[in-house]
């Protein structure tokens, strides 16, 4: 009956509590399947995944510890550990499991509710897999980020006869490949195409993050507070709304959204990342320490913790006047690690160096100086060199930089904090009349392009 | 009042859990031995959804219940429903027909509509003689679900139809579903095509 031979396929089951372990496995054998592997938590899971992936994995929705199998399917994807052609089914005792599938952007390829039947489970398996057969070639030129050819296949395909069982499928894929390649404009269009067929709240958030992307904040911030507003336990939403409120320099707001959320999830470091920057912007530099510390110290996947990591935290010590904390967390860094950062993570390294311990960070920086005049930086590197600059009053280097960051797209999102560096060392007179500048050369700018 | 109700569910989930342990068991010797104890797990699959159901049953009365509407495939839910209920009606010597003319996705909440049509189907089969039939079809606007048996027909009040509270239920889930300001409908009537009664769900 099954169109796929479950004796070829290495199943991996995924579950603390090791009666119900037993029983999926025994629901998979009668099933067909005749190598099957345990998992009792998360960490073990990723372990086994990582060093031998399953063709199957049926994971418990409530894996102890407060990690949910739902985390665990996300840390998956964000360390690419899972190829398409696995298959993830989320196995959960919860009917409210089906509220999780239906608001969030990362989905299992499909859930089942127990008990269950092994007929049943091989029913679904067999439906996830014709699937991914119907979109295989499509995901080949995704991953392969040959993003033209991929829409062709999804064009050529989406409107078959099998693809009628796939219309949304193929519409969100579509949604999804414009908005990374670049082309807001068209992902906003797909998105609106499956808003006329159903509001779906993804496809709400997917309109308000194509027109984030345009730079079209006032929408984005509409269409995104439709959907935090009709679906709470939305949390990419509130992650995308906070996003948005930041670009519109709402800090506050950014921040509580976040704060919300992030006591619900308490173990996703991503959010906790994104909160410490909202932090960060909003002045509140102890909650973001203290969240870029609970990052460092426990986000454990190996590599999660990345340099940008540690440069964010001691850039939050920095912010809090706590230069020893700041001082200690980059000299932790490798030297060879330091030197093979690119330009800007160099930049950002030695700027907060030289602000959180001048004796030891000043002769980089200073050897930095000119690139860090001539080359184009991102605006947190900006940031960073501008409070360094000011620091040893290197007025050109902290001008020049303030210029930039200011005629930029992220001028409203970090106008506060640097106000805020050019008051603290009584320049606030000569910022104004930068952002005067600016804004008079923007006008300018306008009128002769117009 | 969250308290209780998560006091309510998380009742509701360890005792799935231990039922999913006991269908395990049984589903192991089957396979083991060589027996058919379809019966003894089909009373554990409904003890289990009589559960969910009267959570789900509990929310619509407190009228906090929330639909998850995913995009679902008409054709997997009708084998679904076939898969669970036919072994089931044949044992009593029913037929379980299933004709799915719907080729197109559609926004719903699959948990809850494939709960309410086993539930429509297990009634059907209750009052049938020998046969239950299951239709699905779509126009522009509205899936249609029709389940009708050969049995003898709802009972009947000078105000029409008896509902009981499997049915308050059904109509309920049904009408949450809205697209466009349309709204779901439950239609019970006797006389179908098959002599007995039928139920007829229509979802924009």
């Amino acid at each position: 009956m099954a169109i796929i031979d479950y004796r070829q396929k290495k199943f991996l089951v995924i579950d603390d509590q090791p009666m119900a372990r037993e029983s999926l496995r025994a629901i998979a054998q009668t099933a067909g399947a005749f190598a099957v592997d345990f998992a009792p938590g998360y960490q073990e899971a990723i372990f086994k995944i990582r060093n031998n992936t399953p063709d199957i994995i049926l994971c418990d929705y409530m894996l102890g510890g407060g990690r949910s199998g739902q985390q665990l399917l996300e840390e998956l994807r964000r360390f690419n550990l899972l190829p398409d052609e696995t298959i993830f089914m989320m196995v959960t005792g919860e009917q409210s499991y089906e509220q999780v599938v239906a608001a969030v952007e990362l989905v299992p390829d499909d859930y089942i509710i127990k008990p269950f039947s092994p007929d049943k489970l091989i029913l679904r398996l067999d439906r996830v897999a014709a699937k991914k057969q119907f979109f295989a070639a499509f995901y080949r030129e995704k991953r392969k980020q040959e993003y033209a050819s991929a829409l062709a296949i999804l064009a050529s395909i989406k409107d078959s006869e099998a693809g009628r069982a796939y219309r949304f499928e193929s519409l969100r894929q579509e949604a999804e490949v414009h908005l990374v390649s670049g082309d807001a404009e068209k992902a906003e269009t797909a998105y609106r195409n499956i808003l006329e067929r159903y509001e779906f709240p993804w496809a709400r958030a997917g309109v308000a993050k194509s027109l984030h992307r345009q730079n079209r904040l006032t929408e984005a911030r509409e269409e995104i507070d439709k959907v935090v507003a009709g679906t709470p336990h939305y949390f990419d939403a509130a992650d995308l709304k906070a996003n948005i409120c930041m670009a519109q320099g709402e800090h506050a707001e950014a921040q509580k959204v976040l704060d919300e959320v992030a006591k619900k999830t308490p173990r996703n470091y991503l959010r906790k990342r994104l909160l410490a920057e909202a932090a960060e912007l909003n002045g509140d530099i102890a909650t973001a320490q203290a969240a870029m510390a609970d990052v460092v110290a426990n986000d454990n996947m190996p590599g999660a913790v990345s340099a940008e990591d540690q440069l964010t935290l001691a850039r939050t010590h920095v912010g809090a006047g706590d230069m020893i904390s700041a001082e200690k967390v980059l000299l932790l860094m490798r030297e060879s690690e330091v030197m093979n950062l690119d330009l800007a993570r160099q930049a950002s390294f030695s700027a907060l160096l030289a602000v959180a311990s001048p004796d030891k960070g000043k002769p980089k920086f200073s050897g930095l100086r000119p690139a860090l005049l001539a080359s184009p930086l991102p605006t947190i590197s900006r940031v960073d060199v501008l409070r360094a600059a000011l620091t040893v009053d290197d007025r050109e280097l902290a001008d020049t930089q303030a210029r930039q960051i200011m005629s930029g797209d992220d001028a409203k999102r970090v106008f506060g904090v640097v106000r805020k560096l050019y008051a603290l060392q009584g320049r606030e007179p000569d910022f104004r009349e930068m952002q005067r500048q600016v804004a008079l050369q923007r006008i300018h700018h306008d009128e002769s392009t117009e | 009042m969250h308290r209780l109700l998560d006091v309510l569910a998380s009742g509701v989930h360890d005792t799935k859990n231990q039922l999913f342990i006991a269908e395990s068991e049984i589903a192991a010797l089957e396979a083991k031995h060589g027996l058919d104890l379809s019966e003894a797990r089909y009373a554990i699959e409904l003890a289990s959804s009589r559960l969910s159901r009267t959570l789900v049953a509990y929310h619509l009365l407190r009228k906090d219940a929330t639909l998850a509407v995913v995009p679902a495939v008409i054709d997997d839910l009708c084998a679904e429903v076939l898969l669970d209920q036919k072994k089931h009606l044949a044992h009593a010597g029913i037929e379980l027909e299933v004709a799915c003319a719907v080729r197109d996705e559609w926004p719903l909440d699959r948990d809850l509509i494939t709960d309410v049509l086993n539930n429509a189907v297990q009634n059907a089969g209750r009052h049938a003689r020998s046969k239950v039939c299951l239709k699905a079809w779509n126009d522009d606007t509205t899936l249609f679900f029709r389940i009708e048996d050969d049995g003898a027909g709802f009972a009947e009040s000078q105000a029409g139809i008896t509902r009981g509270t499997g049915l308050i239920v059904a109509e309920r889930i049904i009408s949450l579903h809205q697209r466009g300001g349309r709204h779901g409908s439950l239609h019970l009537a006797n006389g179908g095509e098959l002599g007995g009664g039928f139920f007829e769900m229509h979802l924009p």
